[in-house]
Parts: structure tokens; C-alpha cells; sequence
């Protein structure tokens, strides 16, 4: 696909917003683990220790993603990944929803909110989806490089 | 002769698996270094022990400080069947849907209106049990301080919390009452 200037500047955009948002998603979490497993325990989706190994690995992968975006290195594998992470996130959210929990997101670490902030969050995150799609659709000419 | 699969589509099929490796790549050395980082957590949660080091010995603790004591899942119930009050700290709506049998809701974002009604309800001689949504949740913690600050002397931290309960397969309870 061909971009000229107006597609580079989205691409970038989109790139930084989405690498910055999870590298400061990763690194707020990482920083109280315990509590961020609460979090997750909030949503009752996984077994007791999942949602201790969860909130262990899930960080880290969340920064490593994030660096490598704002990095431009290894964009496409970098995109797949929080891709993957935002679509788990998002059914995680409409699950919460549906049962009608009164829980937090919890998605940039404890108490970030109260039981409105689903809603909110299920739209930021169909928001970096769709910057997700455009980073992977305007990563260079060949629609699989690297 | 069958022309077989084209150049471009093995190289199209090639080029994804290879996307797909680097992406899994990703993962596995950010899960790697996640367990690495937080391996005491985790060995702590398998093997049910406490983590808050919510006794310290006195000369590290700090004037005004409140430290309460963790009790473990063998010890709730016991305490339990001996008259101790089991409060659950988490919202109400939670309390509602599930709780550990026996336990009155109490959620923290309540206390500052309804601590004096639970004093009425249970002198402050009693021995409390404070659980929310397991390690690392606070709730319970926050709550127990307030509980203390109200007078009373006895309050204890159950940590693994509802989880750790629910997933032992031990008695719940369902509703408004306890």
C-alpha cells in the first residue's frame, strides 16, 4: 500500500498513541502486581493463581509491546501482539458489562475508576484497535514487511 | 502437472509464519521475565502464604501505623465456628452475588456511613475477619484500619480473600443476608 505524507504522519501517530498507551499501561501495573491481580480477580473470568500469573506476565508483555511501537522495530509482530491483548481486553470489558459487575477497568493499574469507566474504557480500546489496524494496514509498501 | 502453490503465496504464507513467531517471541520473553520479576508473588500465592508482612517486629514499625494480623484459610473457619464476625469488604453487589457463608457486607466505600450500625450490631470485643477479592486487594486492609480506629481490638486480615475461598470449594452464601 502506498502512503504519501498524510498516510507516514498517521502511521506515526497512530504508532506512538498506541506504543505509549501500553508502555505506560505495562509500567503502571508492573509497579504494584498484587494489586493489579485484584483487578483482574474483580472480573472473576479466571482460576485464583491465573489471576496472579496474569497480572505477573501481562505487564511485561504490555511494555516490551509498547517499546518496540515507540521504537519503530518490529512494528508489525510489536501491533499483533497489544492487538491481540486489546481484543482480550475488550471481550474481558463486555463480559463485565453484560454480567453487570460494578467493578473498575483496572486497565492502567488499581483504582482507575469506578463502574462507568467499562464503558469508557471498552471505547478507548475500540479506538487503539482501530489505530492498531491502521499502523498495521500503513507499515511500509509491502503489506507484510516487517 | 499441477502448478502447485505459487511463489508468492509460499512466500505470503512463509512471511506470516514468521510474523507469527516474533509476536509469540514477544510474548514468551515478556511472560518469561514477568515470572522471573515476580516469582516470590507467585510461589507465595501457590503455597497460600502471606505476603503483606502485615506483623513486622515493633522497632520497624512506625508511630500511628496500623498493622493487622493475616490469617490463612485453615484458621477463618475455625475462628469462625469460635463466634469471630466475618466482613465482607468488597462492594455490595459482589457480596450479593457470592460470599463466604456467614460473612456480613461491609464494603469500603460504605464504611464512613455504616461502620457505627455494624458496632451496634457487634461489640467491639468481638473478633473481626476482613476479606475482599484476595492478595493484593486492599480493601480489606483499609477497612480493618477503620475498624480499629472504631475500637475494635481484635481485627484480623483474611488475604487469599473470596477467591481463595470459592476456589477450596468451601460453603457460600448467595444474597442480601449472611
Amino acid at each position: 500500500m502506498k502512503k504519501g505524507f498524510l498516510g507516514t504522519l498517521v502511521y506515526h501517530l497512530c504508532r506512538l498513541l498506541a506504543g505509549g498507551v501500553f508502555f505506560f499501561a505495562g509500567a503502571v501495573k508492573g509497579a504494584d502486581v498484587g494489586a493489579f491481580a485484584g483487578e483482574i480477580a474483580n472480573y472473576r473470568m479466571l482460576p485464583y493463581f491465573f489471576n496472579y500469573l496474569a497480572a505477573a506476565v501481562l505487564p511485561m508483555v504490555e511494555l516490551m509491546a509498547g517499546t518496540l511501537l515507540l521504537f519503530n522495530r518490529r512494528v508489525r509482530a510489536a501491533a499483533l501482539v497489544v492487538g491481540g491483548l486489546n481484543l482480550v481486553f475488550i471481550v474481558a470489558l463486555v463480559s463485565a458489562l453484560l454480567r453487570g459487575l460494578d467493578i473498575g477497568c483496572g486497565c492502567f493499574g488499581p483504582g482507575d475508576g469506578g463502574s462507568s469507566s467499562l464503558v469508557e474504557a471498552l471505547l478507548r480500546d475500540l479506538g487503539l484497535m482501530a489505530a492498531i489496524f491502521l499502523i498495521w494496514r500503513l507499515r511500509g509498501d509491502n503489506p507484510l514487511s516487517q | 502437472m499441477s502448478p502447485g502453490p505459487s511463489f508468492s503465496s509460499r512466500f505470503l504464507f512463509a512471511d506470516f509464519v514468521h510474523l507469527f513467531l516474533e509476536a509469540l517471541a514477544i510474548c514468551l520473553v515478556g511472560a518469561f521475565f514477568g515470572v522471573l520479576l515476580h516469582h516470590p508473588l507467585l510461589w507465595k500465592v501457590v503455597s497460600g502464604q502471606s505476603f503483606s508482612q502485615a506483623v513486622l517486629p515493633m522497632e520497624e514499625r512506625h508511630p500511628g501505623e496500623v498493622f493487622l494480623v493475616p490469617v490463612a484459610v485453615e484458621e477463618v473457619g475455625a475462628m469462625a465456628a469460635r463466634g469471630a464476625v466475618l466482613v465482607d469488604a468488597r462492594p455490595r453487589e459482589l457480596y450479593r452475588e457470592e460470599h463466604i457463608r456467614g460473612a456480613v457486607s461491609l464494603p469500603l466505600a460504605k464504611a464512613g456511613e455504616e461502620v457505627a450500625a455494624f458496632r451496634k450490631r457487634f461489640p467491639v470485643t468481638v473478633p473481626v475477619i476482613v476479606y475482599c477479592s484476595g492478595y493484593g486487594c486492599r480493601d480489606s486492609h483499609e477497612l480493618g484500619a477503620r475498624l480499629i480506629a472504631a475500637g475494635y481490638g481484635e481485627v484480623l486480615v483474611y488475604e487469599g480473600g473470596f477467591p481463595e475461598w470459592r476456589d477450596q470449594g468451601l460453603p457460600l452464601g448467595r444474597g442480601d443476608g449472611p
